[in-house]
């Protein structure tokens, strides 16, 4: 009853976006003895695709998705030495780097994918806007992450997406990293031409495709881009 | 209290309170809205079924919620993280003497901003087209087209993919180099065109100042007599970068043109939210940005459009509310999704301009072809259609182009999620004869026959 109590008021603190609540919660969650697998599978994860698909219905706005990220990241800030030593890894497993591209002060978009990548169990380091593929890479290696994630509005800045992918080859990381490619003036075309590993056209599309490159078994760099949402 | 100068303005930018961008994000910008619509009695009046707005108290009422709103939050400058607010007087003073007429361009060829109302018959005048990337090699002659359009009145153009064959990365001198070659690339095409005084819209190609320091009223460049484009960060944030063009220009005794979009579904959440932040920065334009002509551009987040109901009843309340209680030059964009050699995009055109048109916009800019995703997606016939609609619908009721917009938008509104993008201009339009092709001509004469017979005032024979 106590579990099924603190695990209903997590999903409650962080569908509501409230970060400390949420971070003592799980505190409280894991100090009345729940399973910190059992905490992020049946309470935490459910609690953030809610908010992800109330977002997608237009019932729910930016603001709260960001902010049901930052309470489920606070939450998991306390639960994960414990999921980790419980044998969850699996459970944390996926984690993305994201940023806007140098050159490109265009944020909402990024936000939006962010926010949506961690309302399906990723663990999303936002790096912010006007990112260097230097800082790309560097962050990607410092948290070994799985996949990069580059947005870009700006047709400009788009050279820079090319610029990530070649200074993983030079320095001999690339098999280290999926790299995956959005934002208005991106298609599929260009995916391939840069010899990307994804292209996901709206939020939706780069969480589906984030989900099928960390579920199969292929490695980066792959062959050709997997693309979500191709224009017409 | 007079209207702060910039001296003023940026010394603020330095002392203002405090704020990080993500507590002004996710938290300010979102709690001061939703308070505001709360005290305004303005939740939930979105009305999709008539996307028009035809109330006027409706939209007097958001103008109040959307004015006090400026004053309660002010611009957050991004660089600083400092807050940039102004005094009520200091607001009051800056509407009251912002320009309620602009010369853009020079002698014949050039167009006069006039402060509109709703449905007021002068003509708004429409300016083509936006930012969508065209190839170094087509965009002098694609660009020529668009002149060419006499319903186009002032000239923008595309954004050029390259620069002597190199891409114009922002903030390096490739961008300082393009504002310079764009600038006179579009002096020289103007005077091809034959309209050499008209009013230009400068500098596209360069998303930093770069551009602007490089190419707007400089010898050989954008003159001073066209609209310097200042754009800035959503919601309600500036930048030093976007100062830098305000001081550029401002040196240059040249003339701004500002703008930002409120998201839909964004920061400010629902429509109603989105047409509070978007009154609420137009305003502060005028102090903080020292804008000739006010941006109040509203797109959904969902779409990145506006041409679908809630964006056009947003585009339509922001517009009534600053065209009934300012006398400002406001300026709007109906962001269209769909490409060239489409019906969908002429009709997306025909609803968004037309709103705009009949809400009192002084300028409205376009077309967005294909979403402005696609490079080389424009054609100078859906420039010159937009600046019809512009002219002809000025004059009509709102109720009459609710009508029409309710009429059309069935036609559209399933594909805006996945639009057609259409063919580019190569497929679609013949740069050597400067004519469309026969296939695009026939859907524009098919779509412009059906605007006239839903009272839409063209001229069927051009």
């Amino acid at each position: 009853m106590e579990e099924q109590n603190l695990g209903r008021a997590l999903s409650v603190a962080v569908a509501d976006g409230d970060e400390a609540e949420a971070a003592r919660l799980a505190g409280a969650a894991l100090a009345a003895g729940i399973d910190p697998i059992v905490l992020v599978k049946d309470y935490l994860q459910p609690a953030l695709e809610q908010v992800g698909d109330r977002f997608q219905e237009g019932e729910l706005f930016l603001p709260e998705l960001v902010l049901a990220g930052d309470a489920a990241k606070a939450a998991l800030d306390v639960i994960k030495p414990r999921l980790l030593a419980a044998g969850g890894a699996g459970e944390i497993a996926n984690k993305v780097v994201i940023g806007t591209i140098q050159g490109d002060l265009h944020d909402i978009g990024k936000n939006v994918v962010g926010a949506l990548l961690t309302a399906h169990s990723f663990q999303v380091v936002d790096l912010g806007t006007d990112v260097t593929p230097k800082q790309y890479v560097e962050a990607a290696e410092r948290e070994g992450a799985q996949i990069i994630a580059i947005s870009s509005l700006l047709t400009t800045s788009l050279p820079y997406h090319e610029d990530v992918i070649r200074l993983l080859c030079e320095t001999g990381r690339r098999a280290n990293h999926f790299v995956i490619v959005g934002g208005g003036p991106v298609n599929p075309e260009w995916a391939t031409q840069i010899k990307a590993d994804g292209y996901g056209r709206d939020a939706r599309d780069a969480v589906l495709l984030c989900q099928t490159l960390v579920s199969q078994h292929a490695k980066p760099p792959l062959a050709q881009p997997l693309c979500f949402g191709a224009l017409k | 209290m007079s209207s702060p100068d910039i001296i003023e303005i940026l010394e603020r930018t330095r002392t203002g309170e405090s704020c990080a961008v993500k507590d002004w994000d996710v938290r300010r910008i979102p709690k001061a809205v939703r308070s505001m619509l709360e005290k305004h009695n303005l939740r939930h009046c979105c009305d999709p079924t008539n996307p028009v707005n035809c109330d006027d108290s409706l939209a007097d009422a958001f103008f109040r919620a959307g004015y006090e709103l400026a004053l309660e939050l002010g611009m957050l400058c991004e660089t600083t993280e400092r807050v940039v607010r102004v005094s009520e007087e200091e607001l009051a003073s800056a509407l009251k003497f912002a320009p309620s007429e602009l010369f853009v361009g020079s002698g014949k060829d050039g167009t006069l901003l006039k402060t509109r109302t709703p449905s007021d018959p002068y003509p708004m005048p429409f300016g083509a087209s936006l930012g969508i990337t065209v190839s170094e090699e087509i965009w002098p002659a694609l660009t020529e087209g668009i002149a060419r359009q006499r319903d186009v009145d002032l000239l923008e153009g595309g954004s050029l993919a390259t620069v002597y064959g190199r891409p114009v990365l922002p903030g390096t001198p490739f961008e300082t180099l393009v504002g310079y070659v764009q600038g006179r690339a579009h002096r020289e095409i103007r005077q091809r065109a034959g309209r050499p005084g008209m009013g230009g819209i400068g500098c596209i190609s360069s998303v930093t100042e770069y551009g602007q320091l490089g190419g707007y009223g400089v010898p050989g460049g954008f003159y001073p007599t066209d609209l310097s484009l200042v754009l800035f960060p959503s919601e309600l944030k500036i930048s030093y970068q976007a100062l830098h063009k305000v001081v550029h220009t401002l040196n240059m005794n040249g003339l701004i043109i500002a703008g930002s979009p409120a998201m839909i579904g964004g920061m400010p959440g629902p429509p109603e939210g989105a047409v509070l932040s978007c009154i609420a920065c137009s305003l502060l334009q005028y102090p903080i940005l020292h804008a000739h002509v006010g941006g109040g551009e509203i797109y959904d987040l969902r779409y990145l459009s506006n041409v679908n109901r809630e964006g056009l009843w947003a585009l339509s309340v922001t517009h009534q509310a600053l065209s009934r209680n300012t006398h400002l030059l406001t300026h709007g964009i109906a962001n269209e999704v769909s490409g060239p050699g489409t019906e969908a995009l002429l009709l997306e055109i025909l609803v968004g301009v037309a709103t705009i048109a009949v809400s009192g916009a002084a300028l409205s800019t376009g077309p967005r072809s294909a979403g402005g995703k696609l490079t080389d997606y424009l054609t100078p016939l859906e420039c010159r259609f937009c600046g019809e609609v512009g002219h002809a619908a000025s004059g009509l009721s709102r109720a009459q182009v609710n009508e029409i917009a309710k009429a059309i938008l069935p036609r559209y509104e399933g594909q805006i999620k996945n639009p057609d993008k259409g063919r580019p201009v190569s497929e679609t339009y013949d740069l050597k004869a400067m004519r469309p092709t026969p296939e695009w001509e026939a859907i524009y004469r098919k779509v412009k026959r059906e605007a006239i017979d839903l009272g839409v005032p063209m001229d069927d024979q051009c």
